[in-house]
């Protein structure tokens, strides 16, 4: 057949991205209604960075704030950082990242160093350094002790953000544990992940 | 006669798995057959039909051996978008077989040849032609989302038909249809039969099969047991081996000849029994 | 239904004109002008029948920002002229004066998109990306995410039910709150994700990539205001840096 091996892996990688939006969109959802103090709302990102890859995650994350901009624009400037998160737990896995809890929990403080280095200068120069968030009353305090606005946001947006990403790290290391080699055997990435070939 | 289907030594297995799912399957169909395929559950059949629509090897992965045929040209000089005109292909589970990107049902089952690049006009009008015929023009304007599991059924099939392939692969489209739901789709099957197509279907009633089908497939433990015409098949004394359901009326012949009651033939229809029957008496008083 | 001519314009006409409300505000100096745009917004929201709707969004998306915003650049934008003084919390002018820009603009292009997605039906925007070069399969991955939202939140909703009746707390403590939201979210998961095979098969049993050019029941007209409009647009928004930055 004429149709190469990567436009199948397309197809079921861009399969994977409308799943992994409305994740994000409930994961969010659900962590509001059981009243949780994280977001978990970039649960379906990671997920794809790391079965599929950083170009199929990018997407997602941006789509996902194209989404939620819909309803609240607030999230329009902000896709940068879904995307920045998407990309970098796809390369994340690539180099092995997701394979053993430590090194996923070492995977969710990279990935909370990209999140704040993104999203700090979006907050700082479209928003001034707050967008009415937890993280903003941090940040007012740490201004009114005298802090720099930077430093401010840096440190307030590294506090909320580092509970939430080495959470949902971890959990899309044992969703991922979850899957069936079936499945995984379609992805990119996936090969990484199938029970088969780690009892070589 | 053309052989449209033709499958020689094929073999097949899945990436993640160590056995064979089929085993050095060979069959031929010739244009405008109905053909079933019966076996019990994981005897192979949907890989079979997959095999035939071409998602094996191209969408499944795995190992195929041999050669699969459709319409004088190898599948794999095929392009996957190409097969899709020529193989229509529904498969068992409803309630994922929706585009997902429409809101009604009408442009649901137009989805198909919106992709052939069909001009609009025309869209319409087949559209609404099989809408008809599939008895579902009461939903043309209902969310996919919210059909009950038979009435998706009729949709799903409706969706395919109206892409006017060859060639037409079925895998149990009753499973959430009642009896009169049923038969309507084996009415369906028998009309497209009349348009020339030919037809690979997949079922477990084996009523309907009996009184629909030219052709059966036995499938067992990924091979192919046996093949012919319908009648032949059931009437083979081999085929009781597989532990697969025997039409009702034949059930009960079958049980009629063991306890000592002489057939003069092996009936697959309601209607043949009293034949049966008939015909041995009168050979008796002669 | 009445018809509506703002509403019946090409989705990419009331696109061009978010893109010209930012670049205006962008643009523009001082937050009068950019204040004096909520307003206009109002009146073409009223004009297409979507007002309530436009102004519900905006009060619940982005007046709380704003206050948040406006009060933090009062206290902290560094400054010489103070105002008031309580502690070490000081009121500053140039604060005051930073706190109505930022706002105001935020406020504006906020809005104006607010506005946007009000207006036009999201089909309707990606079959206008489509039309201009957008890939059926980008288009497709858009349609079908704004479908598989509200099955899952509705799934998501049975599963938390179910794990109800199954004794799974989801009151009490945050750890025991934690722990329902695994049992939740993983079934959800998973089942969505085994699913993507057969919706893959769908779509290749749709023709999805036959290799013919897509044709489409859905069809987008332009008229002859989408045709002048865009055009009106970019001459105003020349004129503005030509009057900003040249003279």
């Amino acid at each position: 057949m004429k149709r190469s091996f990567k436009d199948d892996f397309n197809m079921m990688a861009m399969l994977l991205i409308p799943i992994a939006v409305a994740v994000n969109l409930v994961g969010f959802q659900l962590a509001n209604v059981l009243r949780l103090p994280i977001f978990l709302d970039t649960i379906g990102t990671i997920i794809v960075g790391v079965i599929a890859g950083p170009w199929v995650a990018l997407l997602t994350g941006l789509i996902t704030n194209l989404i939620n901009g819909i309803f609240n624009p607030v999230y329009f400037p902000y896709a940068l950082t879904s995307i920045a998160i998407g990309v970098g737990a796809g390369y994340l896995s690539k180099y092995g990242f997701f394979k053993s809890v430590p090194k996923t929990i070492i995977s969710g403080i990279i990935i909370t160093f990209i999140a704040v280095i993104v999203s700090a200068p979006i907050t700082v120069f479209v928003f001034g350094g707050v967008t009415g968030n937890t993280s903003s009353l941090i940040t007012a305090a740490f201004l009114a002790s005298g802090q720099e606005l930077w430093s401010a946001v840096f440190s307030s947006s590294f506090i909320t953000e580092v509970a939430d990403k080495v959470v949902s790290v971890l959990i899309v290391y044992f969703i991922v544990k979850a899957m069936s080699d079936r499945y995984l055997s379609k992805m990119n990435y996936g090969d990484l992940y199938m029970k088969r070939n780690n009892r070589k | 006669m053309t052989a449209m289907i033709d499958l020689k030594n094929v073999s097949y297995r899945y990436p993640v798995s160590d056995d064979s799912v089929l085993k050095n399957i060979s069959f031929s169909i010739e244009k405008g057959k109905f053909t079933a395929i019966i076996g019990n559950n994981g005897s192979g059949k949907t890989t079979l039909c997959n095999t035939i629509r071409g998602f094996v090897p191209h969408f499944y992965k795995g190992d195929l051996d041999g050669e699969v045929i459709i319409d004088q040209t190898k599948i794999t000089d095929y392009q996957l978008g190409q097969l899709g005109e020529k193989v229509g292909y529904v498969f068992q589970n409803p309630f994922i077989q929706v585009s997902g990107v429409k809101d009604n049902v009408f442009e649901e089952v137009a989805y198909g040849l919106e992709n052939l690049g069909i001009p609009v006009e025309e869209i319409k009008i087949r559209v609404e032609e099989v809408l008809k015929l599939v008895k579902i023009e009461y939903l043309r304007d209902k969310n996919p989302f919210e059909l009950s599991g038979g009435q998706r059924q009729r949709v799903a099939l409706a969706s395919i038909i109206v892409m006017d392939p060859e060639i037409l692969v079925i895998d149990e489209p009753t499973s959430q249809l009642d009896p009169i739901g049923t038969q309507q789709i084996f009415e369906i099957i028998r009309l497209m039969k009349e348009r020339g197509k030919t037809i690979v279907l997949v079922e477990h009633k084996m009523d309907l099969i009996a009184e629909y089908a030219d052709d059966l497939l036995v499938m067992h433990k990924g091979e192919l047991v046996m093949q012919g015409p319908v009648r032949e098949v059931f009437a083979d004394p081999e085929f009781e081996k597989y532990q697969i359901q025997y039409p009702h009326v034949t059930e009960i012949a079958l049980q009629l000849q063991q306890s000592g009651i002489p057939l003069s033939f092996l009936p697959i229809r309601d209607e043949e029994l009293a034949d049966a029957l008939n015909r041995t008496e009168v050979a008796a008083h002669d | 239904m009445k018809q509506n001519i703002l509403l019946q314009l090409h989705p990419m006409t009331k696109f061009y004109f978010t893109l010209f409300i930012f670049a205006v505000v962008l643009i523009s100096p001082g937050y009068i002008f950019s204040f004096a745009i909520f307003p206009i917004l109002i009146l073409i929201a009223m004009l297409a029948g979507v007002a309530k709707e436009f102004l519900n969004i905006v009060i619940k998306a982005l007046v709380t920002v704003l206050i948040f915003i406006f009060i933090m650049q009062m206290f902290f934008y560094p400054g010489e002229n103070v105002l008031w003084e309580w502690g070490i919390f000081e009121i500053k002018q140039e604060g005051i004066k930073y706190g109505l820009l930022l706002t105001s603009r935020i406020l504006a292009i906020g809005s104006a998109f607010i506005l946007f997605f009000r207006m036009t039906e999201v089909r309707d925007f990606v079959k206008s990306l489509e039309d201009i070069g957008l890939p059926p399969m980008g288009a497709y991955v858009v349609l079908s995410t704004l479908q598989i939202i509200p099955e899952m939140r509705r799934q998501a909703n049975t599963i938390m039910e179910a794990q109800k009746t199954r004794g799974v707390e989801t009151e009490g403590s945050i750890f025991v709150r934690a722990k329902a939201f695994i049992p939740t979210l993983t079934p959800l998961i998973l089942s969505s994700i085994a699913g993507t095979e057969e919706r893959a098969i769908t779509l290749e049993s749709r023709a999805f990539s036959a290799p013919v050019k897509k044709t489409s029941l859905h069809q987008l007209s332009k008229s002859n205001m989408d045709r002048a409009l865009p055009i009106v647009f970019a001459l105003v928004v020349i004129g503005l840096i030509v009057w900003r930055f040249f003279l």
